[in-house]
């Protein structure tokens, strides 16, 4: 055999087997799209203005107790959402170098405007952004949390875009979309409980400690156990009581900062109505633990260290990460602002199921149907383009398994189209051997000929509709992205196997005759 | 065998008459958009909430009407969806101007008032899913298998979800007694949910809700898509070609979007993303044939050097008939085959695709040709001006 068309036969073959291998077992390589897996698809917005009016909010208010411990006394406070301020009624006996200097000390950054009887404090400029960046970190962060818990494989929670206030999630497979949704809308679920026993490093010991028996109003909850290099090493078993101290509603803000001795902490404080209470149990229970639970998990349990009046701080062997997490699932659970729905698609099992049933069936009908016609129409040549199809079909599905690419409901119509247009490749060579035939040249001549002069119509045709797929791609959303891969993989590997596979098929069937005088087209 | 032979069909000597036919349909059809009843719009667009069901018995129209009446909402819109047989029903109705939110919930809250009130608190198998059983199993443990929370959930796991593979692929549960045909279900723990589960009257097959927002977005995007394709097509052509082909290829393009859409709204099919993407797809099969054409002329002008623009093109139409006939054929023959099995969801992006390949086909034999050939003329006219001023 020529060595050409050897070499041509080794490609071929090692393109096939590669597919045919990252294909393999088809079931588990090909991803279903959400359109066809079923499942849940979302996209929320925080309402980021909900944050900044906590913010503008948490300061006058800090502004006016401030001032009071200097002896000012100050009136009214209004937030305005719109130019980013708060005003403050400030009497006219009031002292005001004093209320500048508690201003500057503790709002740095804002500017002042005094006014008659109404002084105006605006919000340090970007610090909006950061305000609303650090809300949807935190709403992030929180679903995330949440979706992790419930076990859902492969989900995709992510901000829509740096500066967006838009969150998507994405959850294969879900059969129960209320509980979903349930699970991410309720706020997150923080509390500082009440230490009864523990740490344990297991149910069994901790539960002889207390004798054996559960009190009625404590429950077991656990947390990871950090060995002194942060490492995770275990679980740490608690008895806590059920009744919560405070909970995440009750938090106002949460941020990393450092001790006196540079470790890192996070400093926290509550909304005002509960100051009361966390001051006075905190005072009564100096030198026990209570436990921060933030979903039913224990982050950290530290010893009360004093009274913690409003403001309080967190200590533990934390790392800068650390400290900065739990800053943010601290101000995650309470959240600063809410959550809405802007996009929901949930596609029950059975709808995805059924899709996937009719489009095979659909695909395959139109299979046969180009099959057969290209055998009566172009006889063995038909079969060699039949052939071509079919190693089209297979590379096809091979790419996209390879590259992890999903199959979506239009992406199956891509492939049914792609089986459509991929004839065309053929049907365009062909046309040409036949005229170039017609004007009586060899078999071996018409082949050439029709080969070549095809082969740049080909390219052209294909290059416009790859433009178009290419667009269709970056417009699209999901499943119409999907359609988009599998329209130009198909194009792709059409122009391989109608080309490339086609041609080399009727080298091998011309390999070792001499003449040539017919072709079966 | 062959269908077509050796063809001279003078077709652009049909030029005016074609062009004619086509500005009237395309006249007609933007009428029809814009001062008649207009393009259906879907949720993907303008926002609203469909929600599609599958009803255990064929449910009445009217009934499901009333059960949603008070959702403060436009009028529903209330269809059968898919095969009279399956019961399945779909539901649209627009959101509340300019809200954002979570609009499935209450509709799904009135039907199950209206048709599950007899479950009272049980667990719904139709419209529950696979963690609630679960967790309802592992609380009632009727195997018996005791130990702790986490080795029963790995013990009834495996039978929640294959309770959920039936629904899957029954769509439904008619009746209890259908959970004894499902396999890897124990007998205690059928017995167990047949005496304490329900049967609601319907489950979800599938709910979209798009807020105003995401609409516009959605809307911009789409617009953005096929402006951006077209122009990537003028500009690819232009290079490849010359500017009057370009031209014609893309006022081909325009056509074919025009037409197709004039269709879509005819039969008041629904737009939305897949269709936009039938669309966009159809921009790509149809300049694919309309460039195959205009690569045989560029290369019939080298092979006949100073002949007739007007009859090189003939030629060319003529010899590419064949391949455009055969290839419109196969990709009509797999979209037609789409279109018939594909089923409701994809019926509307078959039905595009459908339309456009026809319209496709004629447009690259009667539409871009004659304009290019047009503004060819138009273009040599004009050097032949500039160059008899030079002179003088």
């Amino acid at each position: 055999m020529d060595k050409k068309i050897l070499w041509r036969i080794v490609l071929i073959i090692a393109v096939v087997a590669l597919s045919l291998w990252s294909l393999y077992p088809p079931g588990e390589k090909i991803h279903y799209g959400l359109d066809l897996s079923g499942g849940i698809h979302l996209v929320l917005q925080v309402q980021t203005d909900d944050a900044i009016k906590a913010e503008l909010d948490d300061d006058a208010r800090r502004l006016v107790s401030r001032a009071r411990d200097k002896g000012v006394e100050l009136g009214e406070t209004s937030s305005n959402i719109k130019d980013l301020s708060f005003t403050v009624a400030v009497p006219a006996s009031a002292d005001t170098a004093t209320l500048r200097e508690v201003a500057a000390s503790w709002l740095q950054g804002y500017k002042i405007t005094p006014g008659a009887g109404v002084w105006t404090f605006q919000l340090p400029p970007n610090m909006d952004r950061t305000v609303r960046d650090l809300a949807v970190r935190s709403s992030l962060e929180t679903i995330r949390n949440r979706i992790d818990q419930f076990g859902v494989s492969e989900p995709v929670i992510q901000r829509q875009g740096v500066e967006s206030d838009r969150i998507l999630v994405q959850l294969p497979g879900v059969d129960d979309p209320a509980r979903v949704k349930d699970l991410i809308s309720s706020t997150a679920f923080l509390e500082f409980l009440e230490v009864v026993g523990g740490p344990a490093p297991d149910r069994q010991s901790l539960l002889a400690g207390l004798g054996g028996t559960l009190p009625s109003d404590s429950e077991i909850l656990s947390g990871e156990r950090k060995g002194l290099d942060g490492q995770v090493v275990g679980l740490d078993y608690w008895v806590l009581k059920k009744a919560a101290i405070i909970s995440g509603q009750d938090l106002r803000s949460a941020r990393r900062s450092q001790d006196e001795y540079g470790q890192p902490v996070v400093n926290f404080s509550t909304q005002p109505h509960a100051a009361d209470k966390f001051a006075e149990y905190t005072g009564s229970h100096i030198g026990t633990r209570m436990a921060i639970v933030l979903d039913n998990n224990v982050i950290s349990a530290p010893v009360i260290q004093s009274r913690i009046p409003g403001d309080g701080r967190i200590e533990g062997n934390f790392t800068v990460e650390e400290a900065e997490d739990l800053a943010l699932k601290l101000r995650a659970g309470a959240l600063p602002a809410t959550i809405t729905y802007l996009e929901e698609r949930t596609v029950g099992p059975s709808l995805g199921h059924d899709s996937v049933v009719r489009g095979v069936r659909a695909a395959i009908a139109g299979l046969i149907a180009v099959m057969i016609f290209m055998l009566i129409y172009y006889r063995l040549s038909g079969l060699n383009a039949n052939v071509a199809l079919l190693l089209n079909l297979i590379i096809l599905l091979g790419v996209m398994a390879y590259f992890g690419a999903t199959l979506t409901l239009p992406g199956i119509a891509g492939v049914i189209l792609t089986i459509g247009m991929a004839v065309d490749a053929n049907v365009l060579i062909f046309e040409r051997i036949r005229e170039e035939l017609r004007v009586g040249k060899t078999v071996r001549a018409a082949i050439d000929t029709g080969f070549a002069r095809a082969f740049g119509t080909i390219l052209d045709a294909n290059l416009t509709t790859l433009i178009a797929a290419l667009f269709l791609f970056n417009f699209g959303t999901g499943p119409v992205k999907g359609f988009a891969v599998t329209l130009s993989i198909g194009i792709l590997a059409s122009m391989f196997t109608a080309v490339f596979v086609s041609r080399t098929l009727y080298m091998l069937a011309m390999a070792g005759r001499e003449r040539v005088e017919t072709l079966s087209i | 065998m062959r269908i077509i032979g050796d063809t001279s069909f003078p077709f652009l000597s049909y030029r005016r008459l074609a062009l004619s036919l086509s500005a009237l349909v395309i006249v007609a059809g933007l009428a029809y958009e814009f001062l008649g009843p207009g393009l259906n719009l879907g949720i993907d667009f303008v926002g609203g909430t469909q929600v599609t069901l599958k009803f255990r018995e064929e449910p009445d129209l009217g009934d499901l009407r009333s059960a949603i009446s008070g959702l403060d909402v436009g009028a529903p819109m209330i269809q059968r969806f898919d095969e009279v047989e399956k019961h399945e029903i779909l539901i649209r109705v627009e959101n509340p101007e300019g809200e954002e939110g979570d609009f499935t919930r209450p509709i799904l809250e009135l039907l199950k008032g209206r048709y599950n009130a007899d479950l009272g608190d049980r667990f719904d198998i139709n419209t529950q899913g696979s963690q609630g059983l679960r967790d309802l199993l592992v609380a009632a443990d009727p195997d018996g298998v005791g130990g702790d929370q986490e080795g029963r959930e790995a013990y009834y796991e495996p039978m929640a979800e294959a309770v959920l593979t039936y629904r899957k692929n029954h769509g439904i549960f008619d009746s209890l007694d259908e959970l004894g045909q499902v396999e890897g279900l124990s007998a205690p723990a059928r017995d167990y949910l047949q005496n304490t589960v329900g049967v609601g009257a319907f489950s979800l097959l599938g709910a979209d809700s798009v807020g105003p927002s995401v609409g516009a977005d959605l809307q911009r995007k789409a617009m953005l898509a096929i402006a951006f394709s077209l122009l990537g097509m003028l500009i690819y052509i232009w290079i490849r070609f010359q500017l009057p082909y370009a031209i014609g290829a893309v006022v081909a393009l325009f056509h074919d979007v025009l037409i197709t859409l004039t269709a879509l709204a005819v039969t008041s099919r629904e737009i939305n993303l897949p269709t936009v993407a039938a669309l966009l797809t159809l921009v790509g099969y149809s300049v694919n044939d309309t460039v195959v054409v205009f690569d045989r002329v560029r290369e019939n002008l080298r092979l006949h050097r100073g002949e007739d623009l007007e009859q090189q093109m003939d030629l060319s139409i003529n010899q590419t008939l064949s391949r455009t006939l055969i290839t419109s054929g196969t990709t009509l023959a797999v979209v037609l085959s789409l279109y018939v099995f594909g089923g409701d969801v994809i019926n509307t992006f078959a039905f595009v695709l459908l339309v456009g390949i026809i319209v496709g086909t004629y447009s690259s034999i009667f539409v871009a040709s004659p304009v290019a050939l047009a503004v060819n003329k138009v273009l040599v006219a004009r050097r032949e001006r500039r160059r008899r001023k030079g002179r003088r």
